[in-house]
């Protein structure tokens, strides 16, 4: 009863609020993601064991406008999300065009890389910010779409987060090993550039395949492929994760492995406790019946956040000023992870701490301690502007 | 049972201090420094000299700390098993346990003690809950994960931050209704009051400020940064204030810049930064304000301040993230 009495209150307690301060509405926020996307899939291995359980990053998204709700309505807005899901670019293409007819000038976009550069190329002439949110890959932050903004962290911040982390450790002779997929080359080219940048020893390069033939087997097998070279640590690109499963511990030399499998960089782990991130994965938990946060997860999270703190600061609801808001270094959004974060002005990535982390501890963040920076520490993780060029 | 004849000196001590503790009606003070350890799970205590005389076990995760106006109790927030712990301050020992709501952080006392406010971290509400029935009497929503919270000396207002929402919560007390929200700066952790009552001050941890908000008008009326040389402003985050009863200097502590800074309150200046230890927290002036002593959460250590020549005077180990201190005096 008490309970309710209260609520009562504080909704009157706004809706006198709203009258007061901005004569605001509602807006809508566009959430764009691709029907049975692949990556999203429960990870299932050889007969169906379940190794990663089905993820949903609209979640993060959902939570974002849950958490800084309160804090519209002070101002008189209210926030909702209006989520589309498209089978093809074309598809993809008309949900954005019917999002911006409908008024929704901010799309969340969860797509796979290939899909996203896309659509952010067929609607650039619209007055819409996409937010990647989701997709890793650098060619995408290269590109300088002027609508395409990117709240997930790129291949190349984390690979010089885990860079920091072996400099630090001197762990410097590396031998990489990359697989079949394109994205597993990706990932070792990012971090390649980022043992050169700073000065780690590439011991050797070399390509896994995942098969038991023993005509091939200098490269299908865990022994073989890490033996005849003399190295710190393996870093290994797996996106399928299936050849990484086995390396751990079955390396020819008793080194660890990071990358993929091991210690791993991302944006986002369940088990950081520090600067409230308990609370934000605990929040996270109740709001999907138990699912843990994924660095996707933390992704649509902070998208969400970035668009609703740049309406209420902003303190507008016209697209230009709030895209500018967004855009400027007044923007500062809380990841809980103890720094203020917002959008590098060169290729629209978010500025944030990388976690370095096992299956259930997180080893340190990244920026590391000592590795400094003329304006921000946090670009020492990704492309800084001084080498970055649009492609 | 063979008793070790150091243990049976520190029984005889123990004793001694126990004695000496409960004699002058504990009016004047023991002296005594109580600093709460969040992953320690205790209390730890220190007398005058700065030696530890005891540990007290807690509940999981003590947090900030309070004493009764008559200071014979001494109250604990424990965030990992939803309790406010009791400490007898004569014998230090934990003697009761409230429970709240899910991870109490913050907390302040009504007036007339009857009640207290306290922050439900992970339930994004403020509960009151009468301290002699023990039931939670008001259940106020507030924005995710509430901090800081303050009830003003007339009772009439209850301040309380929203760390997610960015904004102060004005609460009427009488009704355990929000009145307003006043948005601020990114991540508000705490508040102090001018002993005038005409200025709140906020710490907005993320955004490195201090917004000043006058009561009155309900409006954010100053908003300061203090960036020590050497700093950038994205190092600095704000949490922990204290203020000097006649209101003339306030103290705040940097965070992640390993300083806190002492500002006059009038003019704003910086009239001193002085370096302490990894991510200074809560501050506490003795009665005295002849020191402060600040908690730094990520060195197991606190630092005592001498007010005088505004300087460190040493930093003494503790335990597992100090979290909040107070003095006893």
């Amino acid at each position: 009863m008490t309970r309710c009495l209260a609520a009562i209150g504080l909704l009157l307690a706004f809706a006198v609020q709203a009258g007061a301060t901005f004569a605001g509405g509602s807006v809508t926020i566009g959430y764009l993601g691709l029907s049975d996307d692949p990556r999203y899939q429960p990870d299932l291995v050889y007969t169906r064991i379940e190794i990663n359980p089905p993820d949903d990053p609209t979640f993060g998204a959902k939570m974002g406008v849950d958490d800084l709700g309160i804090i519209g309505q002070a101002v008189g807005m209210s926030f909702t999300l209006d989520f589309e899901k498209a089978a093809d670019i074309t598809g993809l293409v008309d949900a954005v065009r019917r999002m911006v007819a409908a008024g929704e000038h901010f799309v969340i976009v969860d797509l796979p890389a290939s899909l996203l550069d896309q659509v952010a190329a067929l609607t650039r002439d619209q007055p819409v910010t996409l937010i990647n949110a989701t997709a890793p890959d650098d060619y995408l932050r290269t590109r300088c779409y002027p609508n395409l903004l990117h709240s997930a962290a790129s291949d190349r911040m984390l690979a010089d987060a885990m860079v920091q982390y072996l400099r630090t450790q001197n762990w410097t002779r590396v031998l990489v090993l990359y697989g079949e997929e394109k994205r597993d080359k990706e990932i070792a080219d990012a971090f390649t550039a980022a043992a050169q940048r700073l000065r780690l020893d590439i011991a050797d390069t070399r390509q896994f395949t995942l098969a038991t033939d023993p005509a091939n087997r200098e490269q299908n097998n865990a022994k073989l492929i890490t033996g005849g070279a003399d190295y710190d640590l393996v870093f290994l690109a797996d996106s399928f994760g299936e050849f990484g499963r086995y390396l751990p511990y079955a390396t020819q030399l008793p080194r660890p492995v990071v990358g993929t499998a091991g210690l791993v960089a991302s944006a986002w782990h369940w088990s950081a406790d520090h600067d409230s991130a308990t609370q934000v994965t605990l929040r996270f938990g109740r709001f999907t019946n138990g699912l843990r946060m994924t660095g996707h997860d933390w992704s649509t999270w902070m998208a969400a956040k970035a668009i609703v703190t740049s309406y209420v600061k902003a303190n507008s609801e016209d697209f230009k000023k709030v895209d500018a808001f967004m855009r400027s270094n007044r923007l500062r959004v809380d990841g809980s992870k103890g720094v203020s974060m917002n959008f590098r002005p060169w290729d629209g990535q978010l500025r944030m701490p990388i976690m370095l982390s096992t299956s259930n501890a997180v080893i340190d963040v990244a920026p590391l301690e000592g590795f400094l920076h003329q304006t921000n520490v946090l670009d020492t993780l990704g492309t800084d502007e001084p080498e970055f060029k649009c492609q | 049972m063979t008793v070790h004849p150091r243990s049976l000196l520190a029984s005889a001590a123990a004793l001694i201090l126990a004695l000496f503790l409960t004699l002058p009606a504990v009016a004047a003070g023991t002296g005594l420094i109580f600093v709460s350890t969040e992953k320690g799970n205790e209390i730890v205590v220190l007398d005058k000299d700065y030696t530890i005389v005891k540990r007290i076990p807690t509940s999981r995760r003590p947090r900030d700390m309070h004493f009764n106006a008559a200071h014979t109790l001494l109250y604990v927030a424990c965030g990992d098993d939803d309790s406010i712990d009791v400490i007898d301050v004569a014998t230090l020992e934990v003697v009761d346990s409230i429970p709240t709501g899910p991870s109490p952080e913050v907390f302040a006392f009504t007036g007339d003690e009857s009640a207290i406010y306290v922050s439900d971290e992970e339930d994004s509400r403020v509960e009151r809950i009468d301290l002699t029935s023990r039931i939670s009497t008001q259940d106020i929503p507030t924005g995710a994960e509430p901090e800081g919270i303050l009830v003003t000396p007339d009772g009439k207002t209850v301040y309380a931050t929203s760390e997610v929402a960015d904004m102060v919560h004005v609460i009427d007390p009488a009704s355990g209704a929000v009145t307003k929200n006043i948005v601020v700066g990114t991540r508000p952790r705490r508040l102090i009051l001018t002993p005038d009552g005409s200025e709140l001050w906020v710490s907005c941890e993320l955004s490195s400020e201090i917004d000043i908000i006058d009561t009155k008008t309900l409006e954010i009326k100053d908003s300061l940064t203090f960036v020590p040389p050497g700093f950038r402003e994205e190092d600095v985050t704000p949490v922990g204030m204290a203020i000097t009863r006649d209101g003339s200097k306030i103290l705040l502590s940097l965070g992640r810049a390993n300083h806190i800074a002492i500002i006059d309150a009038h003019t704003h200046d910086v009239l001193k930064y002085v370096l302490v230890g990894k991510r200074a927290w809560s501050i506490d002036l003795s009665k005295d304000e002849k020191i402060a002593i600040v908690a730094n959460g990520l060195s197991d250590d606190i630092t005592i301040v001498d007010m005088a020549s505004m300087s460190a005077v040493k930093s003494l180990p503790i335990g597992r993230v100090p979290h909040s201190v107070v003095i006893d005096d």
